[in-house]
């Protein structure tokens, strides 16, 4: 029988609807079969924690006397954007700092500022008739600020490759450290328990969704960046390679730091952890059947690292089940496989949200738009010439 | 007995011929693992000392009392667990399997199978790795 969000958020209202994550999800329709586990689950949690680039902070900082046109700004010694209006900045998380480089970048100001803790303002300007003031030098506080929030172009990959090394030179990226002559492999996925992996046709991901993002609650705003939908699938529809993306958005005020961190790529750059949490609501047949995937359906490919080409060769195609066995059989060589991002603490994003729920403090939110399926990818072509 | 031990030199200790006590007076074998010392001239020396049970701590208590600092270690290498996610990146380049997922995908230090290459310390995002040499 189907559901309706409305009759799901009435359902969570009244304390009564059923919350299991991704992965308890799979013994229930074992046990239970696709449909008589769609009429007794209600919501099912998924979570991701990992790396994710492609994010930063918008900050208004409020206007000072006299007032400043802020032109040059950096926080704690890194650079954020002069581009906006005179007290609005953008704060990319990979953007490194002046003094410490990579080891202390965007995403540390982000996960520093999330902390509660005073971080360095310092601005300069040419100075206008509407706003003299020429240079500032100051301390604030997430607090002191008018807004604050994180707005990320693309984050919670669906799907991701698996990285090796082929060369025999140590290659440090950021699939982290890649040993030569193939000495290990890295992945990065929450696998079964991955947002967008159990949503692969995004028939409840869509412009709005409510998620659980960074601690508080957010939304997903638009598809991410490199949006990828017309990527290969299994006959399922499960994307083979990098598919969808999102861009999400929450305030960084009810954040917690424990879930917004900055992290260091060696001898590639800053990156920030981000833990978000997306519920499927269970509407029907079909999506129950998409939620109970396992982590031996799901498919990526080894690609080596070593070739610095846009595309890379394929090694192998693999399932996330034997990446997470620890080791992956190469041309007859077993391979070392590690994780990069999290299972651990997106389990315990996967619970947190379903406690949201359970407790009636978070309802769904029915997307206001669907995303386009079939939506590829372009890359750069350089042209010649100087002019045109 | 064997026993790593790191030891922490202040200035005025270094110079002082510790060593050759340790070899005469409590009968102990060294290997020198690592040695250090920076620009204000403190010390820092990681030993794997072999003897009788009874020699090593009297050796130690020798070395307290000449105000230089020991620590029992296994390892060169400590994970701070406040700031450990447990993202998995360090066991990408622990070939000897000191640091390794347990099945719940907890990192886990099994810090005497550390072989102190170091290279979990530049592979960890979170800068959770400190190398104590």
């Amino acid at each position: 029988m189907a559901k309706s969000y409305q009759e799901i958020n009435e359902k969570i209202a009244r304390g009564e609807a059923v919350v299991v994550t991704a992965e308890e999800v799979i013994g229930i329709v074992k046990e239970r079969g696709v449909k008589e586990a769609a009429d007794y689950v209600d919501v099912v949690t998924t979570a991701t924690f990992g790396p994710m680039c492609s994010s930063g902070a918008f900050l208004n900082f409020g206007h000072s006397d006299p007032p400043i046109r802020m032109g040059e700004i950096s926080m704690n010694g890194v650079d954020a954007y002069g581009g906006l209006a005179a007290v609005d900045t953008y704060l990319g998380a990979t953007q490194p700092s002046a003094d410490k480089g990579i080891e202390y970048g965007g995403a540390h100001v982000i996960h520093d500022l999330i902390a509660g803790k005073e971080v360095h303002l310092v601005a300069k300007s040419q100075g206008t008739d509407c706003y003299p003031r020429t240079e500032l030098d100051t301390w604030v506080k997430l607090e002191d600020l008018n807004e604050a929030y994180l707005f990320n172009p693309r984050n919670v990959y669906q799907n991701y490759n698996a990285a090796i090394n082929g060369s025999s030179q140590r290659l440090y990226t950021y699939m982290g450290i890649l040993q030569p002559n193939m000495g290990n492999i890295t992945y990065s996925t929450a696998g079964e328990l991955s947002p967008l992996l159990n949503d692969p046709l995004l028939k409840t991901i869509g412009m709005g969704t409510r998620i659980f993002f960074g601690g508080a609650q957010g939304h997903v705003s638009w598809m991410g960046t490199q949006f990828n939908t017309a990527c290969p699938r299994d006959e399922k529809g499960y994307p083979q390679t990098p598919g969808a993306t999102l861009a999400l958005i929450g305030n960084m005020k009810e954040m917690d730091p424990k879930y917004i961190r900055g992290a260091v790529y060696e001898g590639y750059g800053t990156s920030m952890f981000v833990g978000v949490g997306i519920p499927i609501p269970i509407l029907n047949e079909e999506i129950m059947a998409f939620v109970a995937v396992e982590n031996k359906d799901l498919y990526t490919n080894v690609i080596d690292y070593s070739v610095p080409k846009k595309a890379k060769p394929v090694l192998k195609k693999v399932s996330y089940a034997e990446l997470r066995s620890g080791s992956v059989d190469i041309n007859g060589k077993n391979i070392r496989t590690s994780p990069l991002s999290s299972l651990k603490m997106a389990r315990e994003i996967a619970e947190e949200l379903n406690n949201w729920i359970k407790k009636g403090e978070f309802f769904l939110q029915e997307p206001i738009q669907s995303f386009p399926m079939g939506n590829s990818l372009k890359g750069l072509e350089i042209k010649e010439g100087e002019s045109r | 007995m064997t026993k790593k031990i790191l030891l922490s030199f202040p200035q005025k200790a270094a110079g002082q011929p510790m060593a050759m006590e340790l070899i005469k007076t409590y009968h102990l074998d060294f290997n020198i693992l690592k040695a250090f010392i920076d620009d204000n001239i403190k010390g820092t020396l990681l030993l794997e000392i072999k003897g009788e049970e009874a020699d090593i701590e009297a050796g130690i208590v020798y070395l307290r009392q000449h105000q230089i600092g020991v620590r029992d270690i296994e390892s060169v290498v400590e994970v701070d667990p406040d700031k450990c996610v447990s993202c998995g990146a360090c066991t990408a380049v622990c070939a000897v399997g000191a640091l390794e997922m347990t099945a719940d995908w907890s990192l886990i230090h099994h810090d005497d199978k550390c072989l102190e290459c170091m290279l979990c310390v530049k592979a960890c995002p979170m800068r959770a790795i400190h190398a104590l040499i």
